[in-house]
């Protein structure tokens, strides 16, 4: 056989050990690789080609990155990031106090210790869009328990539209993400917590530390690297957040709940203009990885900020 | 003897085939906004049974989805050029983006007098380019019903409602009570909001967009301005509108309704078909007259939904057989009577059934003066069901800024109009 004529898989054959090892380790990776490709990377080419696109319905015509000249130019585009930071800061914040907060509870209680672990998972168990069809109800303005209970109370004298006005559509939307969110943060805690040695405390508490300066020195350091790597991740997922707004105020009242992913859809599906929509999809998955960077060097071993 | 085996399975196997193929039944999709909607399923599990029978090769498949999805579903399902053959879509943006076919061939196929069951006015709110997209089916047109027995408690006298916009405050003032407020302002995200702010408008003698569509004149038209102000004012100054009014739609308006917090809402027949769904009490007790206005024969809004086929439909011939079906005088008949959905075709309305329904014969009478809607341009569901939400919901928000809102408004949809 002459040596042209060496088929890939005689080489594959002939290798050395180790050579032939990593090939077979290409092997094994390819049907995931493949998968990925199909589901993310093709997707994902596909977006950023429909951005160079003007397109309406089934017409389009190549515009190069005129479309993201336009959208960088568009107020809609500035305020909806600000609303997305906005929206997403107070979650992460609050997602990451609640929870730390609920971890440290769960941890000292003896008693109803998985009926209270389930009670507090529920929220996040419940479909998005299911918990926020539920919150529309108990926030509406004639009929809604929420306003119910408050008049009841003497609270309020009159009936609030909870979704109806910008600041308290906003603070809606947010405390509504902070309930479903706070049990998977809560949840990271907890195993944190479990896993912070007892003869530390143990330690402090012979040294005479309270529980404030246990809780300072001891439990902070130790969930400090889970902390950081908890709140990264958080802020990745809540920065994309669609369906609990989009179910809930669509965006509204007057965009001031449109965080970037509803500009997108309501860029998309009301306006039409799908290249437009693709352009920003592009450049909130920018965002996204200038998070997901900030996560990938937080995870390298031997990242200084590693504690527990 | 082989090849004769072979032969003669072969030609076996083929007639099979053909009679398979003849056999095999055509499967099409139907999608509109109401298949989910309570007062059209006994229509449309008869009006299905019968197609079938009618027309065993023919197979129509509902897609049940919620009104507030309909567009999103049918617009990714056309874009993967997957859509469901028969449609019920806003007609201007549908056939500017490529999502129908023309129907023309198929109607001026038809015999004349069945051609003639549509006027030339309704036929021209389903085309787009001077093409036909859709025939029209049925509609809605707007107008004020009340409560009977809440105009009766407020000493309110129904056999002369109020007719222009000073009655109508006064009636409204003594509808509202402790316990219930006189209306609702539409200010939530649908397209309702834009409607009824058009009956307003209109109600003034006022326009909001020119005659072809070039320039939107909320705020320029003064009569527009005029009637934009009186309306929003009976949420933001008068106090006779429920609160909340940014969040409402049909759905809180008819809930409302139904539930006797308000005392009249600005909606269309099928509204009542709803209304006394979710109440039975209501049945017999409501009544329904002209919007009140400040000019004579004030046009109110005819909504109107054509059934359509989708440009990438295969069969659109056995499209087109259903949607004739469907639009036979029965089906209509019985949709204005069971759906409360308002017949299109002009050959019903002299109908005794339809003589014997007085509140049918009233909205008929009231859509007399009434203008189709959508507006005819392709650029209408954005504008429909944002521009116009969020310049609605502004101005309830800062009354004070009501001029400059609508200003905005009126600059930024002439953009939009002119950028097709």
């Amino acid at each position: 056989m002459a040596r042209s004529e060496v088929s890939d898989v005689d080489v594959f054959w002939r290798a050395p050990g180790l050579r032939r090892e990593r090939l077979y380790g290409y092997y094994f990776i390819a049907p995931a690789v493949l998968l990925l490709v199909a589901i993310i990377v093709f997707p994902l080419g596909h977006a950023f080609s429909t951005s160079l696109y003007r397109i309406r319905g089934l017409r389009s015509s190549f515009v190069g990155f005129d479309n993201y000249a336009k959208v960088l130019a568009d107020d809609a585009f500035w305020h909806s990031l600000g609303v997305s930071l906005t929206f997403t800061s107070i979650c992460v914040v609050l997602h990451l106090v609640i929870g730390l907060g609920l971890a440290l509870l769960l941890n000292r209680v003896r008693a109803f210790k998985t009926v209270l672990r389930i009670a507090f998972l529920t929220p996040w168990m419940v479909a998005p869009a299911i918990s926020a069809i539920i919150w529309v109800w108990l926030l509406e303005p004639q009929f809604g328990v929420i306003n119910y209970l408050l008049r009841e109370a003497g609270l309020i004298t009159t009936y609030q539209a909870w979704l109806g006005i910008p600041n308290l559509a906003l603070g809606s939307v947010i405390a509504v993400d902070v309930w479903r969110g706070v049990p998977f943060i809560m949840l990271l805690m907890l195993a944190g917590l479990q896993g912070i040695p007892k003869e530390q405390y143990e330690a402090a508490s012979l040294d005479g530390a309270g529980s404030l300066q246990q809780f300072r020195h001891v439990t902070l350091p130790n969930l400090r690297y889970l902390i950081i790597v908890a709140s990264t991740l958080d802020l990745i997922y809540t920065i994309r957040h669609f369906d609990i707004i989009a179910v809930m105020t669509g965006g509204g009242p007057v965009d001031s709940t449109e965080v970037l992913p509803v500009l997108l859809y309501n860029t998309a599906f009301h306006g039409n203009r799908f290249g437009e929509a693709a352009t920003i999809g592009v450049l909130l998955l920018i965002l996204v990885l200038a998070f997901s960077a900030i996560y990938i060097r937080l995870l390298k071993p031997g990242s200084a900020t590693e504690g527990a | 003897m082989r090849t004769t085996l072979t032969l003669l399975a072969g030609a076996l196997m083929g007639a099979t085939g053909l009679t398979a193929a003849a056999q095999e039944p055509v499967t099409l999709q139907w999608q509109t906004a109401n298949l989910t909607e309570e007062q059209f399923q006994p229509i449309m599990e008869q009006l299905l049974a019968e197609f079938q029978e009618a027309n065993p090769n023919i197979r129509i498949e509902p897609i049940p989805v919620a009104r507030k999805d309909h567009w999103t579903k049918f617009v990714t399902a056309a874009q993967a050029r997957e859509a469901p053959c028969i449609v019920s879509v806003q007609v201007p943006t549908a056939a500017y983006n490529g999502y129908l076919m023309p129907l023309d061939e198929f109607y001026r196929g038809e015999p004349e007098a069945w051609q003639n069951a549509w006027s030339d006015e309704v036929l021209a709110a389903a085309q787009f380019e001077d093409e036909l997209y859709g025939l029209p089916s049925w509609g809605g047109i707007y107008g004020e019903v009340y409560n009977s027995d809440l105009v009766e408690k407020a000493g309110l006298d129904a056999n002369d409602p109020p007719k222009n916009w000073n009655e109508y405050l006064e009636w409204a003032k003594a509808l509202t009570t402790e316990e219930q407020w006189a209306t609702v302002v539409i200010g939530g995200p649908t397209d309702t909001t834009t409607r009824i702010l058009l009956t307003w408008i209109w109600s003034n003698g006022g326009e909001a967009f020119n005659e072809d569509m070039t320039e939107a004149t909320f705020a320029s038209d003064p009569k527009s301005l005029e009637a934009i102000k009186f309306y929003l004012a009976l949420a933001t100054e008068e106090g006779v509108a429920a609160p909340g009014a940014t969040t409402i739609n049909y759905l809180e308006q008819t809930n409302l309704f139904a539930q006797q917090k308000i005392a009249t809402m600005r909606n269309a027949y099928w509204g009542v078909a709803k209304v006394v769904i979710d109440n039975p009490a209501l049945e017999g007790n409501v009544f329904v007259t002209a919007p009140p206005a400040q000019v004579e024969n004030a046009p109110t809004v005819a909504t109107l939904t054509a059934d359509s086929i989708s440009s990438n439909c295969e069969h659109p011939e056995e499209a087109w057989e259903f949607v004739k079906f469907s639009n036979e005088p029965k089906w209509a008949l019985l949709r204005a009577q069971v759906a409360n959905w308002m017949p299109l075709r002009n050959d019903l309305a002299e109908l005794p059934e339809v003589q014997a329904d007085p509140m049918l014969k009233e909205f008929l009478e009231i859509g007399r003066t009434a203008r189709t809607y959508p507006l005819p341009h392709p650029a209408w569901a954005e504008i429909s069901q944002d521009d116009v939400v969020k310049a609605v919901q502004e101005a309830l928000l800062e009354p004070e800024r009501t001029d400059e809102i609508f200003q905005k408004l009126d600059k930024d949809v002439t953009a939009k109009l002119n950028d097709y």
